[in-house]
């Protein structure tokens, strides 16, 4: 261990129990504990995936999630940020923003689903109009929690320089609170992949939870490990993207971790 | 702003939603959509009705004796990745490849594995607790400062009673910042998992009540997970303000995820 650097050894530890998972986990499908319709072997379900990567059905049912997620997402971002900037500009709207957030952002969003299905139908709204339920609350307390805490004396030189109150907001205190909004929706990707795959399982004809319920439902073991490992891969490569921006739009700001 | 300040305000902002779902409702007149008056007054039946109070309490006692697990699992974990480098980097691959892991989604599996009773919901809302108060016992933990451990090692304290009683206390306020979050996926873990396998729980007379067009049925039900949502985050903010009436108010929380 000592002759390798730091870093180095430092992945090959975060490494092993990844590893161990799926040593144990080829172990118990071959010694047979769990027969393959309960537990299919890694090799199975791993060949299927790329199988099923390479097949323009399923794709087709990726791409159909995706829109989703996209799209309740940049409705959640644009409407997150600019309410989060109201609630900072202007201390009637935060006195009445304020206590809404505060009574709805612990209920439970997935509990108002049914509501969404029986005003906004079965189709693409009722999902999206979910999405954006969940991932708007992360974003809009970012946002507010980070422009209430820029230094009020870039406000006030921008503002004794001439600039109007909606002019500063817009072009000193909301880019000053960048690192923050940009966390905030970072959390929020990660929310609406996985809020958009559970609306798809609970009702939908189409989509990579719709893929994974119909799977469970005629006991197809190896087609419910697919979807739901497409759907971590997915969440995963997002986080993964908009982090590699984060970082290159926050490039001189000294917070950017 | 007074003491009651708060509260009033949230009581206000709960009227103000019931009042634009009111009008709302009158003025887009669908059958999916009734008025908040006439779904309100179906609560007190539900919560009269033995069966449907059966229900949510063995919803209610699934999710507390997951999280318990959760908590009881996760702090001990966070606490030790904070002190040693080699446990942290032994975890945060791990963790986050868990992280986008849609948890509630694992219900279909788990259910194949552990059959539909308890014991499947149960491992579901624990899986969905633990990463959060992981995440926040770490990062407590990471911040104890050093000079209390190394005076207490030099008083002759050992390395196991230094984690419980130094790191612990010291890390507590992000530890119950951890739970608060853990808390709330747990509700929500609880629900969709409900809803997913539909076999017994609030989740289910949730969506039984869509199936039969009971639609006033159905708001009430989402009136009274969102109020269980609201008064469990209420209560625990009240908990931890009294033990740690030491630390800084805490902001509201971002939730993160299922």
């Amino acid at each position: 261990m000592r002759a390798l650097p730091a870093p180095v050894a430092t992945s090959l530890i975060g490494a092993l129990p990844i590893a161990l998972i799926i040593g144990l986990w080829q172990v118990i499908a071959m010694t047979g504990i769990a027969p393959p319709a309960l537990l299919p072997a890694p090799g199975t379900v791993f060949t299927r995936l790329a199988q099923q990567l390479g097949s323009a059905a399923y794709l087709d049912h990726v791409a159909t999630t995706l829109m989703r997620l996209f799209a309740g997402f940049a409705i959640a971002a644009v409407a997150g940020v600019a309410l989060g900037i109201t609630m900072t500009g202007s201390r009637w709207a935060g006195a009445v923003i304020a206590p809404l957030v505060r009574v709805l952002s612990p209920v439970p969003k997935i509990a108002l689903y049914p509501a969404f299905i029986l005003t906004l139908g079965f189709e693409d709204a009722s999902k999206i109009a979910l999405v954006v339920a969940d991932a708007i609350f992360p974003i809009l307390l970012a946002t507010s929690q980070g422009t209430a805490a820029v230094e009020p004396k870039l406000a006030w030189s921008a503002q004794a320089a001439g600039a109007s109150r909606l002019r500063c907001l817009l072009t000193v205190v909301l880019p000053a609170a960048l690192p923050s909004v940009l966390t905030g929706c970072r959390i929020a990707l990660v929310i609406s992949c996985i809020v958009v795959f559970l609306a798809e399982m609970i009702t939908s004809t189409d989509g990579l939870g719709h893929l994974l319920v119909r799977a469970a439902r005629s006991f197809q073991s190896v087609d419910m490990f697919v979807p739901l490992i497409t759907i971590s891969l997915l969440g995963l490569l997002l986080n993964a993207g908009f982090n590699a921006l984060r970082r290159r739009l926050l490039t001189g700001f000294p917070e950017a971790d | 702003m007074m003491r009651c300040g708060p509260a009033l305000a949230a009581l206000a902002a709960c009227l103000g939603l019931f009042a634009a779902w009111e009008i709302g409702a009158r003025l887009a007149g669908i059958d999916g959509l009734p008025p908040a008056s006439q779904a309100l007054v179906q609560i007190p039946s539900i919560l009269g009705d033995p069966e449907s109070l059966l229900h949510i309490g063995a919803s209610l006692q699934r999710m507390i004796v997951g999280f318990a697990l959760g908590v009881a699992a996760a702090v001990p974990i966070g606490l030790t990745m904070g002190r040693s480098q080699h446990v942290a980097a032994f975890f945060n691959p791990l963790l986050m490849v868990i992280y986008p892991v849609p948890k509630a989604a694992l219900m279909p599996v788990i259910m194949l594995w552990l059959g539909v009773g308890d014991a499947s919901k149960t491992l579901v809302i624990f899986l969905g607790v633990t990463l959060p108060v992981i995440y926040h016992s770490y990062q407590g933990s990471r911040a104890v400062e050093q000079k209390m451990l190394w005076s207490a090692a030099a008083m002759g304290m050992k390395a196991p009673a230094r984690l419980v009683r130094i790191v612990l206390p010291a890390a507590l306020p992000e530890i119950l910042a951890g739970c608060r979050v853990g808390l709330v996926l747990a509700l929500i873990t609880m629900v969709t998992s409900e809803m997913i396998a539909r076999q017994t729980g609030i989740g289910n007379i949730l969506f039984n009540s869509l199936d039969m067009a009971q639609y006033d049925t159905v708001y009430a039900m989402i009136v009274i997970i969102g109020g269980l949502g609201f008064v469990l985050d209420a209560a625990f903010e009240w908990l931890r303000g009294r033990l740690v009436a030491w630390a800084e108010p805490s902001h509201p929380i971002i939730v993160g995820t299922t």
